[in-house]
């Protein structure tokens, strides 16, 4: 579902990451502030060194203490590191140096879409497959360590953001999340008329004994499932959260109906 | 599999790279009947040829007292293909490296092969030896395959008149995790140095996203997808994939045990229903009459390709004599269980591709020995709903052609005709999980997952105060049976009330197709996210010889003490 990172031993492994960063940056400001006599010689020594220290704070700022002010937050998240080109996207597109993931980029603006639910069929897997040509891991033997390791994580997060919105389902919680709005998934049911239906379809779908009516079902929950899609399109178009969740509920069911009816065909 | 891993090179700039042209990695093809080498000349991929001239060699090691010994089938000729049934050579090693005693497709092979294979259907390693003089001496099949490899470096090394190391193999999808590192560690006693083991759809998809690759530069052409069935003396592959602008996207990959040896042997078992206890005492009469048995029953199966009847007419030499005619009819028959299996395997697979239906598939691309078989053909373009198959590519060199390809772009390969801009992106075929409610499976890593891929499924304890917990990771290979990879055990949990603790597990895959398994605990309304213990991480497979014994002594020595639960539990 694309959804490890908020999960938490993986969001533990990326935050204490963000963490040890933005921690060691404050730090190296600190000291800078306190050293500032030191200011000046720190930057004339550090002159040479190649400009991708920047990316790799957790290991090149504390030996190189009393780094120059270039290395502010800003500068990082909005520079090439390597030709200082402003504003990069996952590849700079002036020297093709592929960039640290930047996650304020969601995933909607990997493919260059904007933030809706509906989008048109086939425009995911094209620009899926180019960058693919160029961050998948097996493609980049020849960059150096740092930026293999880079590709390797955009590359990941570009299939995350490919399996994501390409299932309405997870398209839609997606979205919710991008607004701020956590979606259950194991949320247990609390209106009466919904459960009551669940039970009848389990029903059906256990008594089903031949593929004829288990496929009958399944057109029932693909029609009820665009019905839902459409719903959840029109709800979050207008803001409405609480339809929207509505919505994405009712998908949820049905969409676990499919599976069943999938797993017993 | 073992990516640079102990190959830190002295030099950490990149520019000594550029200098020196890289060595381009050459592409094989362990076989189990047949192998092949190639590689990346420049512009195109060349087959390399021995000095027979053959691009296809035999599989097959023979055991000599003599020196040089022992040979294998990349320099040696036979004189006659009973010479490699003398109980002497060991074959078919692709398919017996990297399984257990308990592994039908072993005890199989211990019944139906001329040479040595013991199996004490305990779970350990099978004990496997050739006829030398009179006398069985032991091997292994990890050696068996590196004698070989080491023909074929020899074989290379002269073609191209410089040293080889690096190398790209191809592997069957169904090969477990336990069988990668087997081949990986023939390659290592071979002196190669392994830069990708591919499943060998994966090869043949990046020569059919070449071909496909547009007349224009910048045109990125349309999607075509293909359904691959491939399927040799060992193995059966099948795979979906969607290849537009020289990339291919595996969109499911599904593979099992079964090949031509098991036409054969079911042929054999037809033609002498006592075979099994008429050879059991594998002396050198009966090790003769099983390699007239054999000879005469590979080339009826192969004459029935052509032809609708054939006739067997052997002498076993011990008062068993076979006089018949065998029909196509008769053949398909007798292995009606191997063409379901196929079936079902390319049903299985389009299910999973979630392509909406078979019109959607524009190419059948049919690789191996086996897919000469009319039967095999009509099931698969049967069941793609097509009148023809791909003509594109060579199903006995598809493969090896693949891997040099890939041999190519892992070396840093670049064609400034574009003809390498080409990119296979993988889905593992086996899921992942570990031992979870009760003595259950739980899958982390589901199969078909796009690679490489990292999952994370949160667990908690199973018993009061438990401050331990062993978390035993399996892979799910052929019919759902699940392989032992390792295990280790989270310890340092906080004694709290069962279902509390919170214990992540982590599954991550790299692009060089490792398995690492990460663990840690969070203790929830503790106020930090935090985990209380360091994390664990486990490079898998840990386990090794013997993992069929050891999975049961776990359980027997932990019982459900160290147990865990699905804390999320789907509907």
């Amino acid at each position: 579902m694309g959804e490890e990172d908020r999960t938490p031993l993986s969001s533990f492994i990326r935050k204490t990451l963000a963490q040890s960063l933005s921690l060691q940056l404050l730090e190296e400001t600190t000291s800078q502030l306190q050293n500032q006599p030191h200011f000046s010689t720190a930057c004339s020594f550090n002159t040479n060194e190649p400009p991708r220290v920047f990316k790799t704070p957790k290991t090149n700022f504390t030996r190189n203490s009393g780094f120059s002010s270039l290395g502010s937050v800003e500068e990082i998240s909005s520079c090439c590191w390597n030709c200082k080109t402003r504003r990069p996207f996952l590849i700079c597109e002036s020297c093709g140096s592929v960039q640290p993931v930047d996650h304020s980029v969601d995933y909607f603006r990997i493919f260059g879409l904007d933030r809706r639910f509906d989008i048109e069929d086939g425009s995911l897997e094209g620009m899926y497959k180019n960058w693919q040509k160029k961050l998948h891991p097996d493609l980049v033997h020849t960059k150096s360590k740092e930026e293999r390791e880079y590709a390797a994580e955009q590359s990941a997060r570009v299939i995350d953001a490919y399996t994501t919105l390409r299932k309405p389902l997870s398209r839609a919680i997606y979205l919710m999340r991008l607004e701020g709005v956590e979606v259950d998934e194991e949320q247990t049911v609390s209106e009466p008329e919904l459960l009551g239906e669940i039970m009848e379809i389990r029903e059906a779908v256990d008594e089903a004994t031949d593929s004829q009516a288990l496929n009958k079902i399944q057109s029932q929950m693909e029609e009820k499932l665009r019905h839902w899609c459409n719903s959840f399109a029109n709800a979050f178009g207008s803001k409405s959260f609480d339809e929207a969740l509505k919505s994405i509920q009712r998908m949820t069911y049905y969409h676990r109906v499919n599976e069943e009816i999938v797993k017993k065909l | 599999m073992s990516e640079e891993v102990g190959y830190t090179v002295a030099s950490d700039s990149d520019t000594t790279r550029e200098e020196t042209s890289p060595e381009i990695a050459i592409g094989i093809d362990i076989g189990t009947c047949q192998c092949s080498l190639a590689v990346w000349n420049g512009s195109q991929v060349d087959l390399i040829r021995n000095t027979r001239n053959q691009k296809l060699m035999k599989s097959y090691v023979t055991f000599r007292n003599e020196s040089p010994s022992p040979v294998g089938g990349v320099s040696n000729q036979l004189s006659h293909e009973y010479e490699m049934l003398s109980g002497a050579s060991i074959f078919n090693m692709k398919r017996l490296i990297g399984r257990l005693d308990t592994d039908p497709i072993v005890s199989q092979a211990s019944k139906t092969l001329p040479f040595l294979i013991q199996t004490l259907g305990v779970g350990v390693k099978p004990f496997i030896a050739a006829l030398v003089n009179n006398m069985w001496r032991s091997t292994t099949p990890e050696e068996v395959v590196a004698i070989y490899l080491v023909e074929m470096k020899a074989l290379a090394e002269a073609r191209l008149k410089r040293p080889v190391r690096d190398v790209v193999l191809t592997v069957p999808a169904a090969f477990s995790r336990l069988q990668l590192t087997r081949i990986a560690r023939s390659c290592a006693m071979a002196g190669l140095h392994v830069l990708r083991l591919m499943p060998e759809p994966a090869a043949v998809a990046l020569l059919y996203a070449q071909q496909q690759l547009p007349k224009n530069m910048g045109d990125s052409g349309s999607e075509r997808v293909g359904l691959i069935f491939n399927m040799g003396a060992g193995y059966c592959d099948v795979a979906i994939i969607a290849t537009a602008g020289g990339v291919s996207q595996m969109k499911a990959l599904a593979g099992s045990s079964i090949g031509g040896e098991d036409l054969l042997q079911n042929m054999m078992h037809w033609l002498v229903p006592e075979m099994d206890s008429l050879f059991s005492g594998r002396g050198l009469d009966e090790i003769k009459s099983m390699g007239i048995l054999r000879v005469a029953t590979q080339d009826a199966i192969h004459k029935l390709s052509f032809q609708p009847t054939v006739e067997i007419d052997i002498d076993l030499g011990n008062g068993t004599k076979i006089c018949r005619v065998v029909n196509v009819e008769e053949f398909e028959e007798i292995n009606k269980g191997v063409f379901e299996k196929c079936g079902s395997l390319i049903q299985q697979c389009l299910h999973d591709s979630k392509v909406a239906n078979v019109d959607y598939i524009d190419d059948v691309i049919l690789v191996g020995g086996c897919t000469n078989i009319p039967k095999l053909k009509n099931i698969v373009t049967g069941i793609c709903n097509k009148s023809e198959v791909y003509s594109g590519i060579n199903p006995m060199e598809a493969a090896v052609r693949g891997a040099a390809l890939e041999g190519a772009l892992a070396s840093g390969v670049n064609d400034s005709f574009g003809s390498l801009d080409l990119l296979t992106i993988q889905v593992n075929a086996h899921r992942l999980g570990i031992r979870a409610d009760g003595n259950g499976f739980v899958p982390i890593i589901d199969r078909n997952t796009t690679l490489p891929a990292r999952r994370e499924m949160v667990f908690t304890t199973a018993h009061e105060n438990q401050t331990e917990a062993l978390i035993v990771v399996y892979e799910e290979g052929d019919d759902e049976k699940l392989l032992l990879l390792g295990y280790f055990k989270v310890v340092g949990i906080p004694a709290a009330p069962r279902g509390v603790p919170e214990i992540s597990v982590c599954m991550d895959i790299d692009a060089s197709n490792m398995l690492r398994v990460m663990a840690g605990v969070v203790m929830p309304g503790s106020g930090t996210r935090n985990p209380v213990v360091p994390l664990m991480e486990v490079r898998m497979p840990t386990a090794d010889d013997g993992h069929g014994l050891c999975a049961e002594a776990l359980s027997r020595s932990f019982g459900s003490t160290l147990d865990l639960v699905t804390l999320h539990n789907k509907l």
